[in-house]
């Protein structure tokens, strides 16, 4: 155990376990949900375009939101003690980038069913990450190493069923380019996670981190999209795209408070627990896309029986990562990995413990600045001209179900927003 | 001459090039933008 640092209290760390864990299972609900209205768009366009214009959403997500929720003063408060985690978080946003390019050339070249089990090993590569790098699962004992990788392994399997009970079909003679991107994108995103728990570990807020890590992201698209569609084609069909550019920017936008729940579970539960119970998305997806979109109307009685087999599987394996929380002993060995950080960068010590405790560093002002203003009204003035703009194309569409399904997502957006405000004030 | 604001940059250069958290993804994203150049 550290010698610099006293271990948290014991309810302390409990009330930020299970809030990572609420965190993480919301992460899945709008991670999930930000497909539903990409379901909406012409699939005409070309994948990279859309990726490009869901990343613009979730640019102004990354700036407005953490300037509504705190101000971007603690933006800079957290730069001015941990400068070296700008270069991370600009790393992490490429490398998302790239995968998500990657994820495309997967479901093209061999389809929703093989790749999306393939890249969702990130799950396990982020385990591995976290017990190399991060001392996580260290003196965590059999037990919650058995629901931890069997619960991880369990959701694997049921991510695999779900996938193969709503696949599209391969195009065939380029499975091994589908495959290695699909792989490529699981590694991409696993290793994502290196960046997350080092930031995390130091005692940066995920509100600040998120701003850098899309800068990475938005350069690196706009980069990929310039290079293989060229800047007149690319042009071309954005102006020709404008009708959805809200439905694709809403997207991005979902994603985004997806996103942020996840980084929250990343802090509180680390990323051997936070990523698995995030990617419970594929079962939000899933309801989305079969109640709501009526993507199973008329299948068979085995795929039905593979879409329940596939969700139990996940819900149980969320359940075993669930109830694996972080023991005493075990976080202290985080406490160790964070005093290595903060040794290595000259981060000031009560910085990091505040960060890991969940609690405020410095108590400065916490009133928004005209800059955050800007920020909030302008990117309220670019959403509004396009939804009104939108046009909602003529699908069969479960009206019914789409509202529940955001009245359950909005539920959980208050209940864990109320949840991190109360326990953490974001921090 | 050296000023005190150089000097803690080329420590936080020379802490970030030292550190193998930097290099593992680094390596994985060189990696993974050669495959989408092979994949166009």
């Amino acid at each position: 155990m550290s010698t610099t640092q006293t271990p948290m209290l014991a309810t302390r760390l409990r009330s930020l376990q299970a809030l990572g864990i609420f965190c993480g299972f919301a992460a899945g609900a709008w991670l999930g949900g930000a497909e539903a209205p990409i379901k909406l768009v012409n699939p005409d366009i070309s994948p990279i375009t859309v990726s490009l214009i869901m990343v613009c959403g979730v640019f102004l997500a990354r700036w407005s939101v953490p300037a509504f929720i705190r101000g971007t003063s603690h933006v800079r408060n957290d730069v001015r003690q941990a400068p070296h985690l700008i270069v991370w978080a600009v790393l992490a946003g490429c490398m998302w980038a790239v995968a998500n390019t990657l994820t495309i050339y997967a479901i093209r070249n061999v389809g929703l069913s093989i790749a999306f089990p393939l890249w969702n090993t990130n799950s396990l590569l982020g385990i591995f990450w976290g017990f190399l790098l991060f001392n996580e699962l260290h003196y965590a004992g059999w037990k919650r190493w058995l629901g931890v990788i069997g619960g991880a392994i369990c959701m694997f399997a049921g991510a695999t069923l779900l996938a193969i009970a709503s696949s599209h079909e391969a195009a065939p003679g380029k499975a091994a380019l589908g495959i290695f991107a699909a792989l490529g994108a699981g590694i991409l995103w696993g290793t994502m996670y290196i960046p997350y728990r080092k930031a995390y570990l130091t005692g940066m807020n995920p509100l600040s981190f998120i701003t850098f890590f899309t800068v990475g992201e938005v350069v690196t698209m706009t980069l990929l999209a310039l290079g293989y569609r060229g800047a007149t084609p690319l042009w071309h069909e954005l102006t020709s795209a404008r009708d959805v550019l809200f439905w694709l920017m809403l997207g991005g936008f979902v994603w985004v408070l997806g996103d942020l729940f996840q980084q929250y579970a990343t802090k509180y539960v680390g990323i051997s627990r936070g990523i698995p119970l995030s990617n419970t998305n594929q079962l939000w997806g899933l309801l989305w896309g079969v109640l709501v979109f009526h993507e199973l109307r008329g299948a068979s009685q085995s795929v039905y029986v593979q879409v329940a087999g596939g969700s139990i599987l996940m819900a149980l394996g969320a359940v075993a990562i669930a109830l694996s929380s972080a023991t005493a002993r075990e976080h202290s060995s985080w406490q160790d990995a964070a005093d290595r950080e903060g040794a290595r960068y000259g981060v000031e010590g009560e910085y990091v413990r505040a960060g890991m405790e969940g609690r405020e560093y410095e108590s400065g002002s916490t009133r928004r600045t005209l800059i955050d203003w800007i920020l909030i009204l302008g990117t309220t003035a670019l959403f509004a001209p396009l939804a009104a703009i939108a046009k909602f194309p003529h699908m069969d569409i479960g009206l019914g179900w789409a509202i529940a399904l955001s009245v359950a997502m909005l539920s959980l957006l208050a209940t864990c927003g109320i949840a991190l405000w109360r326990t953490t004030r974001f921090r | 001459m050296i000023t005190p604001n150089q000097n803690e940059s080329r420590k936080l250069f020379r802490a970030i090039a030292t550190d193998i958290h930097f290099w593992i993804p680094l390596c994985v994203l060189v990696a993974g933008l050669v495959l989408l150049d092979k994949l166009r």
